[in-house]
């Protein structure tokens, strides 16, 4: 069983103070740091598993700058074999790096593409299922479970609702992977410096027969802050005092 | 030190252990969890297969106080086994995922809660400190996590921060260019995530020309001087500079704190590193506070299970917690105040002093707050 995982270099913001770059179409980040996105941690591990239970090999592609390499580490530390970096092209978006993604895995033989459901970036939630249909194959999109039985996937997806649904699916397929469908090891530092020995294959975008100036079928015009809604109230006082206040609001809005 | 379950043994000198039990009869958490030091040893001693010994959740419960190795008589150097055992469950990857996110956020953001560096010294703004590097001191005042990012404990700085200003102490602050000292992710078992946190922290020490360092946490101050390799310049511990303070005559409390006041014990800075006097020495100078003595003090001390990663590995522990037990000890005794000297101290036996419902019979404080009160 020979599985693609492809993954995505982050930046944490969940903590972080954000500012909007002076052109408006991104957020700054020179002041955050980068991780691996969170589900394709879970797709990596969701790989070393399937691997340990049917062999094979597992590569981790990703595009992206040259600081990308140190996710592919760290996917190195957890089990995959091969890593593959791709140039980044002068910008992106989802579709796009489907594409770059396509034309990288089309002439090599994977029986499993994974990724994962979406990116904590742009949560864009588009590229797994874009990739399947460049490359042709079937793919189920939020996976939860996955079981293989010979040339076919058995995997559960989430639905809405708390609704699962069972498919079955023709290897070789595209499936992107849903966080908690496993518990991602801890990555120790001494594993990662171990990883780093490891080789790792970085190439461009004319490799693979595109270019870096891709064109866009879309592109961010503008990000901005969401408004600040006037429903929002902030009650001030004692405990006591904010309790007396919030009854006082429920008992009025009640009617 | 290479961790090898195959040199444990000699390593942690197991094969001197006699089976006295001094070890298991002062373990804090041996009523609350199945870990049972006198067994850990036999079994480690004897076995064939050590993995066979790393599945235990109650790995996680001790809270390295170091008490067993301290009382033990041959000289078995059971904390070092237990930090042994979870660095090789840590460089398997098996550890409990409240552990993992601690050391991911560490390596990340150089602290276990995930806080953004950037905000690392929000706490000091409008106090008028020195961030090192915008402007030079030769004392460096090593914040640490939890009183950097946890708003209880950012009082402790606050008031450290009031008292050494009164005394015209010239120090300063690293701000956001300060990172976790490691002494808990050791404990936890990353032992090279900690190599790399002393590494670093030691690099910016020596940028700083730094000729002192003063710790709020008595964990920092132990990592800095018992576990750091190299560490050239002298550390001490804010309760030890404020004792100096006191008995120079240069820090004058004038302000009466009238109050029957007791002293929990940090095990880093009482049993691990033997400051017992300074802190009893501060709370007598205060005036009007009338210092009381628990039974279980000193080397005698009672965990409060703060400890050795126990803030970020809860659970594998059950009943009630060593806090409430301490806090009931402390209002039977009269006191209106528990005072400590330790952030982690200060959170666990506040979290028991709520849980406990006594909050209307005592409160929990640290000797800055007491001390920056009665200035």
């Amino acid at each position: 069983m020979n599985i693609a995982v492809c993954v995505k270099r982050i930046p944490k913001t969940a903590e972080a103070d954000l500012f909007i770059e002076k052109d408006g179409k991104d957020i700054k980040k020179d002041h955050l740091v980068f991780h691996l996105n969170d589900w394709d941690s879970y797709a990596v591990r969701e790989a070393a598993i399937l691997k340990e239970k049917y062999g094979g090999t597992v590569t981790v592609l990703t595009v992206g700058p040259e600081e990308s390499k140190e996710v592919l580490t760290r996917c190195l530390a957890m089990g995959a074999d091969r890593a593959l970096r791709i140039e980044k092209p002068i910008s992106s978006n989802g579709h796009l790096m489907a594409k770059i993604l396509a034309q990288a895995i089309k002439n090599q033989s994977f029986d499993l593409i994974l990724t994962g459901v979406q990116a904590e970036d742009d949560g864009y939630g588009q590229v797994g299922v874009a990739l399947a249909q460049m490359l042709g194959l079937p793919h189920a999109a939020i996976v939860t479970h996955i079981e293989i039985d010979g040339e076919r996937a058995l995997v559960r997806r989430e639905l809405e609702g708390g609704i699962e649904e069972v498919l079955e699916l023709k290897l070789p397929a595209v499936l992107t992977i849903q966080t908690g469908i496993n518990e991602p090891k801890y990555v120790s530092l001494a594993a990662i410096l171990e990883a780093e020995e490891k080789d790792m294959e970085e190439i461009h975008l004319e490799k693979i027969g595109l270019t870096p100036n891709e064109p866009l079928d879309a592109a961010i015009d503008q990000v901005f802050f969401p408004p600040v809604g006037k429903m929002a109230e902030i009650l001030k006082g004692s405990p006591e005092e904010v309790v007396t206040q919030l009854t006082e609001i429920i008992k009025k809005k009640k009617g | 030190m290479k961790i090898d379950p195959k040199t444990f043994i000699q390593d942690y000198h197991l094969n001197v252990c006699i089976q006295c039990g001094i070890c298991t009869g002062g373990c804090p958490v041996k009523f609350r969890s199945p870990l049972n030091m006198r067994r850990l040893v036999r079994e480690t001693f004897f076995t064939a297969n050590p993995s066979l010994l790393f599945k235990r959740p109650e790995l996680w419960a001790c809270t390295t106080c170091s008490t067993c190795t301290l009382r033990c008589p041959a000289g078995v150097k059971n904390v070092e086994l237990i930090v042994g055992l979870r660095s090789i469950l840590t460089h398997q990857g098996e550890v409990p995922s409240t552990v993992r996110d601690a050391f991911e956020n560490t390596f990340l953001h150089g602290n276990p809660w995930g806080r953004f560096r950037d905000r690392r010294a929000d706490w000091a703004k409008d106090l008028g400190v020195k961030i090192l590097g915008e402007e030079t001191a030769e004392t460096l005042l090593y914040v640490g996590c939890a009183p950097s990012y946890d708003p209880r404990v950012q009082n402790v700085s606050k008031a450290l921060v009031k008292i050494f200003q009164k005394v015209d102490l010239d120090f300063g602050i690293l701000g956001k260019k300060e990172s976790c000292c490691g002494n808990e992710i050791r404990r936890m078992g990353e032992q090279t995530l900690f190599k790399k946190l002393a590494k670093d922290n030691l690099a910016l020490f020596k940028k700083f020309g730094l000729k002192k360092i003063i710790t709020i946490s008595p964990h920092c101050f132990n990592a800095f001087k018992n576990e750091y390799p190299d560490m050239s310049i002298p550390v001490q511990h804010y309760t030890q500079v404020i004792a100096d303070l006191i008995e120079i005559g240069r820090l004058k409390m004038s302000k009466g704190l009238e109050t029957h006041t007791t002293y929990q014990d940090p095990c880093f800075l009482g049993k691990q590193n033997m400051i017992f006097e300074e802190p009893r020495k501060i709370l007598s100078s205060i005036p009007g506070l009338n210092f009381i003595e628990m039974d279980r003090s000193r080397e005698r001390s009672f965990c409060c299970e703060g400890g050795g990663g126990r803030m970020w590995a809860e659970g594998a522990t059950e009943g009630t917690r060593n806090g409430e037990i301490r806090i009931k000890e402390a209002v039977a005794l009269g006191a209106k105040v528990i005072a400590t000297a330790c952030p982690f101290c200060l959170l666990t036996l506040e979290d028991a002093a709520k849980i406990s419902g006594l909050t209307d019979q005592i409160v929990v404080k640290d000797i800055a707050e007491l001390v920056s009160e009665a200035m």
